[in-house]
C-alpha cells in the first residue's frame, strides 16, 4: 500500500482515538456539571425574608429580634400592596369571606357545644345558624345584586336574636352590613369578567408575600411563607406582572401564547397601580440577600422537601453504607485470602470463581426482591427482630451487592504482595495463617482500603435493593437498627415519582441528588488518591 | 493458638457481636411499647399522608410514624401480613386480596379519606377543549392518532398513560376503558408529576391525572360538558370522580394513634390540609 | 532426618522450643491451622450459597407461572396486559425486545468509543496520562444511576423534544445513549488490562517490521487481545442489561416493539423496569406476581450466560497471552 495512505490511516486512528476519550471525559463533565451547578443553589442562594422568617420558626435558627424587625419593615412597604388588592377583592373575590363564615358557623357549634343548654334549644340555635351562614354564602357567591341585597336584607333582621347575641354568630352580622356597603357601589355582573385574572393576581401575591397579616394561617406549611428564595420570587413576580393566555391562531391550529401586561388587563380598575408599585418595591419587600445555607446538610425537610435539607437522608444513606460494609467486609477479605492462598485451579475453585462473578452481575432490582422475601420476611423474624423494614435487612442486601467488588479488590491487593514477604515470614516459622494474618494482609491493607471505598461508594448509590427492604419515604430518623430509614437515594427516586414538590422545589431535587454524588464522588476520589500513593510505593522497589 | 492481643481482640468483637444483637432485640422490644405507626401504600393517596404525618407531629408528639409510598397493591399486601397498621390506597381492594385477608384473619376497613377527579390534560396550547368518554377511548385505543381528527391541530397525539401497577390507571381503565386494551404505543409513566411533565413539555402530549396536578401549565379538558373542578367532583357530576381509601385491620381502638390518623380527614385541619393538597374534602366543611 | 535442632545449638539460641514442630508436637497449631482453613473456605461459600439461595428463591416464585402459563406464549407473545381482567396475556417477548434493543443500541456506541479509548490508554500516551485519565473513567462508573436517570429526563428528553423534533423524548434512543455512558468505563478498564497483558514484544515486533501505529494496534495487538475485548464487551453488555433505574425513567415504558424496528425514537420497555414498575402494586401470589418472577428469572438467566461465556474467554485469553501480568 502506499505509504501515504498508511500514514494518514495512522493519523486518523489516532485522531478517532483522541476524540473518543474526548467524548468520554465530555460526557462526564456535561452531566456531572449542570447538576452539581443546580444542586449548588440549594446550598448558596438568594434568600429573602421569607427564608429567613421559615428558619426562625420552622428551625428555630436566627436572632428573632433582627428578624422580627427586618420583617416588620417588610411588611411595612407591603401593605400597600395587600390594601389596593383587598379593596379591589371586597366585592369581587369572596371566596376568604366565604370562608371566614364558615369557620364562624364552626365555632358558634363549639361554643353552643360549651355551654350546656337544653338539648331542644342548643338544636334551634344550631339551626338557625346554619340557615343564616347558608343564606349569607348564598349572597357571597350570587352576580345578581337585587338577590344579594335581598338575601342580606333576609339575614340583618336575626341582628336582634338573643340566642345569638355575644357569640361567635353575631360577627355573622358584621359580614352582612359590611358586604352590604361594599356592593352597594359595585356592578357585580363585572365579577365573571375579572374572577379568573383576580384569582390568579391573588395566587401570585400569596406565592411572592405570603398570607397578608389578617388572614388564618393555612394549614400546609408550604403556603405559610412566601417566596423564600430570589429565583422563586423572581418567577412568582412575573406571573403577577404578567398574564399568559393561549390564543387561537385560525382553525385547526395550535393555539398561541401570548402575553399581556396585567395593567393592561386590569386598566381602568383600582387594581391597576398596584402593578407598578410591586414591581418597583419588590426588593425592600422581600429584602433579598445571599446566603450560606451550609445546615442544608443537617436539616430535617418540612413539608415534602419544600423547606429544609436532608440531613436524616444523609444519615441513613451513611448508616446502612456503614453497616453493609462491616457484614461484608470480613466475608469478602476472607474469601479472598482463601482464593488467593488455598484455592487451587480445580473445578470446585472455578466454580467458586463463577458463582462470585455471578453475584456480580445479578440486577440490582432482583437483589431487592431477594432482600424483601429473604430477609424482611423470613429470616430476620426467626432471629427475634420485629416484621417489617429496617436498617439490618438492608445493609445485608447490600452487602451481598457490594461483597463481589470487595473479594475482587482484596484479591487483587493480596497478589500484589511481594511474594518475598510471604516467603521470609514462612521461613521464620510461621503457620500458613498466621503468616497470612500477620504479614499478608497488614501488607495488602491499602489495597483492601481501596476496595472498601470503592463499595461504600456502590453501595450508596444504589436504590433498587433498598426499596423494598429498608427505605421509607418519611419517618423518623433511626434510632436502632431494627427501623427503616430514609436514605437519599431512596428519596431522590421518590421525589421524582412522588409529589408535586418534584416541580415546586427543583432546587431541593437537584440538590439531594448532588449530595448523593458528592459523596459518592469524594469516597472515589480518595480511593485514587490512596491507590496512586499505593503504586508509587510499590514501584519504588 | 498463641494467647495475644489479636486472639483477645477475636474474643471481645464476638462478645461484641452478640451484645450488639442482645441490645437490638432488647431495644425494638422496648420500641415496640412506643406507639408507632406504619403507613404503606398508594402514591397519589402518599403526599395526604405525609402532611398529616407533619401535623400529627406537633398534635400528638411521641408517636413514631412511618410512611412508605410503594403502590395501592403494595400496602395492601402489607397490611395483610401484618407489616403496616394502616395501608393507602387510590382503588378499592380486590376481591382476591379481600379473601386472602380472610384467610389471613384481617378484616380490612375501609376509611374513605378524600375525592379525586381523574382529569384529562394537554399542552395548553392545544385547541381542543372537551371530549367524550368514546373519544378518549378511541385515543387510548389507537383509533384516534392525530388532533386534527379531534378539532385540533395537525399534530400526531402522544399517548401517555400511567403504570399498570397504579391505583390512577386503574380507575381510568375502570372509568374510559373497560374491557379493551390501550394499544401498544402508549408511553407509561411512573408518577402524576411525571405525567405533568410529559404534558407540559410535549405539545402533543395528553394524559390522566389527579385533581391536584391541574394547574396552569397544562389543560384538564372537559368531559362529557362537565369541567373537573371540586364542587363538580363532590356532587358527582364530573364522569372521572373516585374516592381515595384507607385501610385498617378492624376499625382501630378508639382513641388509638391508628384511629386518630384515621379520622384526621374529619377534622377541619385535615380537610384543609386535602384541600390544600389539591384533593377533594369528603364534606362540606 | 530430625528436623529439630540440637539441643545444644537451641540453647545457644535462646529458643525455648524447636523452630518446626510436627503435628504431633504442635496438636493445637496444626488443628487451628486446618480449622482455620476450613473456616476460611466456608465463609468463601457465602458467595455460593448466596447465589444459590437467590436461584432458589426466584426459580421458586416463578415457577408457578410457567406451570399455569407455559414456556410458549410467554417468550412469543408481544402483549403484556397483566392486569386486563379476564384477558390477562402475559407476552414477554416486546419486553425482551426492548431490553435487547436499547442494550445493542448502547454498545453499538458504547464498544468504538471504549475500545479506541482503552486503546489510547494503553498505546498513545505516557503513562501519566494514563494515570489521570484512568480516575476520571472510574467516577462515570461510580455515579449513581438515578443521577444518571435525572438527566436522562430533565436535560435530554427535552433536548431531543424541541431541538429535533422528537414527538417524545423519552425512548429508546436517550436509553442507549446513557446506558452507553454507563458501560464504557467498564468495557475500557477491562479492554485496557487485556490489551496492556499483551505485552511490549508484540508491538516491538510489529514495529521492527515497519508497521505505522495503526497497523499495529489493528491488525496485531487488537486480533491478539480480542478475548479480553470481547469479555469487556460482553461485561457492558451485562451492566446495559441489568440497569434498573435509568431505563425506568428514560425509556418510555411503551410495552411495543417499534414500528419500523429500527426505529431508535420510539419509546420502548425494558425487563427490569418492568420488574421494578409493576413489582410494588401487584398481590402477593397472584400470576401476574409469578410473572414478574418469570422476568427476572429471565434476567438472571441472561446474565449467568454472560457470565459463563465471560469467564470461557477471559481464561482463553489468560492461556493465550501465557500468562503475563
Amino acid at each position: 500500500m502506499n505509504i501515504l495512505v498508511r500514514k494518514w490511516t495512522d493519523k486518523v486512528f489516532t485522531l478517532l482515538a483522541v476524540l473518543s476519550v474526548v467524548l468520554v471525559v465530555g460526557a462526564l463533565v456535561g452531566i456531572l456539571l449542570p447538576m452539581m451547578w443546580r444542586g449548588g443553589g440549594a446550598v448558596v442562594f438568594r434568600g429573602t425574608v421569607e427564608f429567613r422568617r421559615m428558619q426562625l420558626e420552622q428551625f428555630g435558627r436566627g436572632d428573632s429580634a433582627a428578624v422580627q424587625a427586618e420583617v416588620d419593615q417588610a411588611y411595612k412597604v407591603r401593605q400597600r400592596a395587600y390594601e389596593i388588592l383587598a379593596d379591589f377583592a371586597a366585592g369581587l373575590d369572596t371566596s376568604d369571606l366565604q370562608t371566614h363564615v364558615r369557620q364562624l358557623h364552626r365555632e358558634f357549634g363549639e361554643q353552643l357545644s360549651n355551654r350546656d343548654l337544653p338539648q331542644g334549644q342548643a338544636a334551634e340555635l344550631k339551626k338557625l345558624s346554619k340557615e343564616l351562614r347558608d343564606i349569607l354564602l348564598s349572597a357571597l357567591e350570587t352576580d345578581s345584586k337585587d338577590q344579594a341585597m335581598e338575601a342580606l336584607d333576609a339575614v340583618l333582621p336575626h341582628a336582634q336574636d338573643p340566642g345569638l347575641k355575644d357569640t361567635a354568630a353575631s360577627a355573622f352580622f358584621d359580614v352582612a352590613r359590611k358586604y352590604k356597603k361594599t356592593i352597594a357601589s359595585m356592578d357585580l355582573k363585572r365579577r365573571s369578567e375579572f374572577a379568573q385574572p383576580l384569582k390568579e393576581v391573588r395566587d401570585s401575591v400569596r406565592n411572592l408575600l405570603g398570607p397578608s397579616p389578617g388572614e388564618s394561617v393555612p394549614a400546609v406549611t408550604m403556603q405559610q411563607y412566601g417566596a423564600t428564595r430570589w429565583d422563586q420570587a423572581t418567577e412568582h413576580l412575573d406571573n403577577l406582572l404578567f398574564a399568559e393566555t393561549w390564543v387561537s391562531a385560525g382553525d385547526g391550529k395550535s393555539l398561541v401564547k401570548k402575553r399581556t401586561p396585567r395593567e393592561e388587563q386590569f386598566a381602568g380598575t383600582a387594581l391597576a397601580e398596584l402593578f407598578p408599585y410591586v414591581r418597583n418595591n419588590v426588593r425592600p419587600m422581600l429584602r433579598p440577600q445571599w446566603t450560606f445555607y451550609w445546615q442544608y446538610f443537617l436539616d430535617d425537610n418540612k413539608s415534602g422537601h419544600y423547606f429544609g435539607g436532608v440531613g436524616p437522608e444523609i444519615i441513613g444513606t451513611l448508616a446502612i453504607t456503614v453497616l453493609a460494609i462491616l457484614f461484608a467486609l470480613p466475608l469478602g477479605v476472607a474469601a479472598a485470602g482463601y482464593l488467593v492462598e488455598c484455592a487451587g485451579d480445580t473445578i470446585a475453585t472455578r466454580v467458586l470463581r463463577m458463582c462470585i462473578n455471578t453475584l456480580a452481575g445479578v440486577p440490582s432490582i432482583v437483589f431487592g426482591l431477594f432482600g424483601l422475601a429473604f430477609f424482611v420476611v423470613y429470616l430476620l423474624p426467626r432471629l427475634g427482630m420485629p416484621e417489617g423494614s429496617s436498617i439490618v435487612a438492608g445493609a445485608l442486601t447490600l452487602a451481598l451487592l457490594v461483597l463481589p467488588v470487595i473479594i475482587r479488590a482484596s484479591e487483587e491487593a493480596i497478589r500484589t504482595v511481594p511474594r518475598a514477604y510471604k516467603e521470609a515470614s514462612l521461613a521464620l516459622g510461621a503457620s500458613r495463617f498466621g503468616c497470612f494474618m500477620t504479614v499478608t494482609l497488614p501488607s495488602a491493607m491499602p489495597g483492601i482500603l481501596t476496595g472498601l471505598i470503592l463499595s461504600m461508594s456502590r453501595a450508596a448509590g444504589e436504590t433498587a435493593p433498598i426499596l423494598f427492604t429498608a427505605g421509607v419515604a418519611m419517618g423518623p430518623i433511626p434510632t436502632s437498627l431494627s427501623q427503616p430509614t430514609r436514605t437519599l437515594s431512596y428519596s431522590s427516586y421518590d421525589m421524582a415519582v412522588g409529589d408535586k414538590m418534584a416541580m415546586l422545589a427543583p432546587h431541593n431535587q437537584f440538590g439531594m441528588i448532588m449530595t448523593l454524588v458528592a459523596i459518592v464522588l469524594l469516597l472515589n476520589i480518595v480511593a485514587i488518591v490512596l491507590r496512586s500513593r499505593i503504586s508509587k510505593k510499590l514501584r519504588g522497589h | 493458638m498463641q494467647l495475644n492481643w489479636r486472639t483477645l481482640a477475636l474474643a471481645l468483637l464476638a462478645v461484641a457481636a452478640a451484645g450488639i444483637h442482645q441490645s437490638a432485640v432488647a431495644q425494638a422490644r422496648a420500641e415496640k411499647a412506643k406507639p408507632t405507626l406504619q403507613i404503606e401504600g398508594s402514591t397519589t393517596v402518599g403526599p395526604i399522608a405525609d402532611e398529616f404525618t407533619e401535623a400529627f407531629g406537633k398534635l400528638h408528639p411521641g408517636v413514631v410514624i412511618t410512611v412508605k409510598k410503594t403502590g395501592s397493591g403494595d400496602g395492601i399486601a402489607a397490611l395483610i401480613d401484618g407489616r403496616c397498621q394502616i395501608a393507602t390506597s387510590s382503588r378499592m381492594m380486590k376481591l382476591e386480596e379481600f379473601k386472602k385477608a380472610v384467610e389471613k384473619g384481617v378484616v380490612p376497613v375501609t376509611h374513605t379519606i378524600s375525592m379525586d377527579g381523574v382529569c384529562i390534560i394537554v399542552h395548553p396550547s392545544n385547541p381542543v377543549k372537551a371530549l367524550k368518554t368514546e373519544q378518549i377511548k378511541d385515543i387510548f385505543t389507537g383509533k384516534i392518532t392525530n388532533w386534527k381528527d379531534l378539532g385540533g391541530a395537525d399534530k400526531p397525539i402522544v399517548v401517555i398513560s400511567r403504570d399498570t401497577s397504579s391505583g390512577t390507571y386503574e380507575s381510568f381503565t375502570h372509568f374510559v376503558m373497560g374491557k379493551d386494551k390501550m394499544f401498544e404505543k402508549v408511553e407509561y409513566v411512573n408518577s402524576n408529576p411525571q405525567a405533568h411533565s410529559r404534558v407540559e413539555t410535549t405539545d402533543g402530549a395528553v394524559a390522566y391525572v389527579g385533581l391536584g396536578f391541574v394547574d396552569a401549565k397544562v389543560k384538564a379538558l372537559e368531559i362529557n360538558g362537565v369541567a373537573p373542578s371540586k364542587k363538580t367532583i363532590q356532587s358527582g357530576t364530573y364522569a372521572f370522580s373516585r374516592p381515595l381509601f384507607m385501610f385498617t385491620n378492624g376499625y382501630p381502638e378508639l382513641g388509638s394513634p391508628v384511629h386518630a390518623f384515621c379520622t384526621f380527614h374529619l377534622t377541619e385541619k385535615g380537610q384543609e390540609i386535602i384541600d390544600a393538597k389539591g384533593f377533594v374534602p369528603v364534606t362540606n366543611y | 532426618m530430625s528436623t529439630q535442632l540440637a539441643d545444644s545449638d537451641t540453647q545457644t539460641a535462646g529458643f525455648t522450643r524447636p523452630l518446626l514442630l510436627t503435628p504431633a508436637q504442635d496438636r493445637g497449631g496444626w488443628l487451628m491451622g486446618h480449622a482455620g482453613l476450613a473456616a476460611l473456605m466456608l465463609v468463601t461459600a457465602t458467595s455460593v450459597v448466596a447465589v444459590g439461595l437467590i436461584f432458589v428463591f426466584i426459580i421458586r416464585e416463578a415457577w408457578p407461572f410457567f406451570q399455569a402459563q407455559g414456556f410458549g406464549e410467554a417468550v412469543s407473545g408481544t402483549d403484556w396486559s397483566p392486569e386486563a381482567q379476564g384477558q390477562e396475556r402475559f407476552g414477554m417477548l416486546a419486553l425482551i425486545f426492548g431490553s435487547l434493543y436499547v442494550t445493542a443500541g448502547a454498545l453499538a456506541i458504547a464498544v468504538p468509543v471504549g475500545i479506541l479509548t482503552a486503546v489510547l490508554l494503553s498505546d498513545m500516551v505516557s503513562f501519566r496520562v494514563r494515570q489521570g485519565v484512568k480516575p476520571i473513567i472510574e467516577i462515570l462508573a461510580a455515579i449513581p444511576s438515578v443521577a444518571y436517570g435525572f438527566f436522562a429526563v430533565l436535560v435530554l428528553a427535552p433536548l431531543m423534544q424541541e431541538r429535533f423534533g422528537l414527538h417524545t423524548g423519552a425512548n429508546a434512543l436517550n436509553s442507549a445513549i446513557m446506558l452507553a455512558v454507563m458501560a464504557v468505563p467498564t468495557i475500557v478498564s477491562v479492554a485496557e488490562d487485556s490489551l496492556w497483558a499483551c505485552g511490549r514484544e508484540l508491538r516491538e515486533a510489529s514495529y521492527a517490521c515497519g508497521a505505522t501505529r495503526a497497523e499495529t494496534l489493528l491488525k496485531i495487538v487488537i486480533p491478539a487481545a480480542h478475548n479480553g475485548i470481547i469479555a469487556a464487551i460482553v461485561l457492558g453488555m451485562m451492566r446495559a442489561i441489568g440497569e434498573t433505574m435509568l431505563v425506568w425513567m428514560a425509556s418510555g415504558n411503551a410495552c411495543q416493539i417499534p414500528h419500523p424496528w429500527y426505529d431508535l425514537t420510539q419509546s420502548v420497555r425494558t425487563m427490569t423496569a418492568t420488574v421494578a414498575g409493576e413489582m410494588g402494586e401487584t398481590p402477593k401470589g397472584s400470576t401476574h406476581y409469578h410473572a414478574l418472577f418469570a422476568v427476572g428469572l429471565m434476567l438472571l438467566t441472561f446474565s449467568l450466560v454472560l457470565n459463563l461465556l465471560t469467564e470461557y474467554l477471559l481464561h482463553r485469553a489468560r492461556r493465550s497471552s501465557g500468562g503475563h501480568a
